[in-house]
């Protein structure tokens, strides 16, 4: 052990170079598995701000993927679909939705933000209580009244600090009177502002916003969680018949659940963590090949060393044992900077807010054994060369 | 039986194809206690003799045993054992470990001891101090001169008290005044009962022995006990400084 550590110390370029390949390649594994973990978490975190409790799920309009859809707005879910869902005897409570992005503009500040025309039941249904003013009600339903309630970021980017009550606030092309402000639910840890949002009556958005009914999606309660699997049955049939489906057509609407959500979660999972595995298991083979080669070349550069060594004494397991211990030490030296490394740079791409990241202990455990790993793996053949050179061959 | 009893070693190196005889039938026996010089022409095959006796490379044909053992049935471990504990070693070109103090040098063998004796640095200063070193215990071989460099190596041949010192051509590299001090140092050697084989080009290295092996071609051409020269006036060229 302490032989490994002056054979290190001795050859300190060839020492630094071994160690930095494994350096880069701890690294990015480290990286690779903060950035899989943090995306993880975002996406729990954004699930978690969908609002779904057990009795909970919603129907969206249009086939195919869950989510990070980019076709345009599909045109098939109607508010008929919507009054029948609610006639359904499982049905607690239905809010169908409209959905658009849209600059919200005051005076001289404007901002990006989600407007969504909602029926009064929406607050209900997302236990979303307001902060000051008053929530949507049925007479503004009913009017189309132009009255917006405001999530706290659009709240805060547009007034800073005045009062919005009472103000008007340009969406799109159309002014709207600010009647209330919802309570702030806070930015989740992955950058997800839930409170970037406003609130229109469904009816004024249909008519004055989107001119067009088709809706974006329903929301749906149940009266006991129990039920959701038999509801999202009878739902299934009833927009079937609604939209006169043969039966062997595919269905124009897919549900968000949260085991829905959970199942798409965990093939996003495994397809990242195959990627993940193929990256890392390419850079460490790389820094492990450094590692071999370098340690092929020193065992060269020290034949005189070995054999000198194996003059007075050293068996070929020894030689064997000396090269193996230099170049464990080196990849786990390595393994430790590359850790730290890896957690530096993920430390940072979280800071500047570019890819959400987390640090588990996993990295820590991975870099522990694949450094020793390959240490031994990549070490044991110059060891063994080093060993099999004859004495006699070593010092002439 | 004697120490070392070599019958008709043969050594031959294979290259590229053909094959050449380096040794070509040397039986030699060497007592206890003695002291052998191995003088010859450059190219006669002394090294190659050496590294045989020293069980570091093996014999092509022939029969060694060292020490009543037969060395051509041992493993490596076997053979780095014998080299451990039974034969110093000490080269014309020092061959010590660069960039390491003289103390780690002269402690490297016990290292490779079956077992780790706990007294190893204290060995170590004393095996130093023995050849007039106890004042460079921490110095690198890059910061001794060649003389100050032969006696640590002489101090490492002499760590683990082996019966045999081979030395290979320990003067040639110094000059008189230094090879005169190495020589002294053997003398002694000689006179605590330890078996002494040297090689060397210098007939007034070999003078200081009491047996003088000539190899020509890989055989031996002379073998002749003789006279040793006083001690007190032993050197190279004149008396040396006392
Ligand atoms: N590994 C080897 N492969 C091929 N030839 C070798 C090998 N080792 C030694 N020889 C040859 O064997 C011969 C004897 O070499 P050796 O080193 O024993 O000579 P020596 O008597 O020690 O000479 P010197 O006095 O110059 O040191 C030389 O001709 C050398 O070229
Ligand atoms: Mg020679």
């Amino acid at each position: 052990m302490k032989q490994a550590f002056r054979g290190l110390r001795l050859n300190k370029t060839n020492t630094a170079l071994m160690t930095l390949g494994i350096i880069i390649g701890i690294a990015s594994l480290t990286v690779i598995v903060a950035i899989g973990e943090g995306t993880k978490k975002s996406v729990l975190n954004r699930i978690a701000n969908l609002g779904f409790g057990p009795d909970a799920f919603s129907v969206y309009a249009g086939a195919g993927r869950l989510f990070f859809r980019k076709a345009q707005m599909p045109t098939n879910l109607t508010l008929q679909d919507a009054d029948d869902i609610a006639a359904l005897p499982s049905v607690r409570i239905v809010v169908p939705r409209q959905r658009k992005r849209l600059r919200a503009i005051y005076s001289r500040n404007n901002t990006s933000t989600r407007v969504y025309g909602v029926t009064p039941p929406w607050q209900e249904a997302r236990a979303w209580n307001v902060a000051d003013g008053r929530f949507l009600s049925d007479q503004d339903m009913e009017r189309k009244s132009k009255v917006a309630v405001l999530g706290a970021t659009p709240a805060r980017n547009l007034f800073q600090g005045i009062d919005p009550l009472g103000k008007s606030v340009r969406l799109g092309t159309v002014f709207f009177k600010v009647i209330g402000i919802l309570e702030e639910k806070g930015v989740t840890e992955s950058g997800y502002d839930p409170d970037n949002r406003i609130l229109i009556p469904l009816s004024t958005s249909m008519s004055r916003m989107l001119h067009q009914t088709y809706l974006h999606s329903i929301r749906i309660q149940v009266l006991d969680p129990g039920q959701v699997s038999k509801a999202m049955e009878d739902v299934t049939a009833l927009l079937r018949q609604n939209h006169n489906l043969s039966s062997l057509a595919a269905d124009d609407f897919r549900f968000v659940t949260p085991q829905g959500i959970m199942e798409w979660v965990n093939k996003q999972k495994l397809a990242m963590n195959r990627m993940l595995l193929l990256i890392s298991t390419i850079s460490l083979l790389v820094g492990g090949i450094v590692i071999m080669n370098i340690m092929l070349v020193s065992v060269r550069e020290r034949i005189r060393e070995i054999g000198i060594r194996r003059c007075f004494g050293a068996s070929r397991m020894d030689i064997t044992q000396q090269f193996l211990c230099e170049s464990v030490v080196v990849s786990l030296f390595g393994g430790i900077l590359g850790v730290g490394l890896g957690w530096g740079i993920s430390a940072g791409l979280k800071y500047m807010d570019w890819i959400p990241t987390q640090i588990d202990w996993q990295p820590f455990a991975l870099s522990f054994v694949f450094s020793t790993l390959i240490g031994l793996l990549f070490g044991i053949q110059p060891a063994r060369k080093a060993a099999f050179l004859t004495p006699e061959e070593t010092l002439r | 039986m004697s120490l070392i009893e070599m019958q008709s070693i043969i050594k031959s190196f294979k290259n590229i194809g053909f094959e050449t005889q380096v040794l070509k039938g040397i039986s030699i026996s060497i007592e206890g206690g003695e002291y052998v010089s191995i003088i010859g022409p450059s190219g006669a095959g002394k090294s190659t003799l050496m590294a045989i006796m020293g069980c570091l490379g093996r014999p092509t044909s022939g029969m060694y045993s060292l020490d009543g053992e037969e060395v051509e049935s041992m493993n490596d471990k076997q053979l780095s054992r014998i080299r451990n504990e039974k034969i110093g070693f000490v080269f014309q070109a020092f061959h010590l470990l660069p960039g390491v103090t003289a103390l780690d040098n002269v402690m490297m063998p016990l290292m490779y001891c079956s077992e780790i004796p706990k007294d190893a640095t204290e060995r170590a200063k004393a095996a130093l101090q023995k050849v007039g070193l106890g004042h460079r215990l921490h110095h690198t071989p890059g910061q001794m001169s060649g003389g100050e460099q032969q006696r640590v190596t002489i101090a490492r041949a002499l760590i683990n008290n082996p019966k045999i010192i081979l030395a290979d051509e320990p003067t040639g590299n110094l000059d008189s005044k230094n090879g005169a001090e190495i020589m002294k140092v053997f003398d002694q050697l000689v006179s605590e009962g330890r078996t002494i084989i040297l090689i060397t080009h210098d007939p007034k290295v070999a003078e200081h022995s009491n047996r003088t092996i000539r190899l020509k071609d890989g055989l031996v051409e002379e073998d002749r006990y003789h006279e040793t020269v006083q001690k007190h006036e032993a050197g190279i060229s004149g008396p040396a400084a006392e």
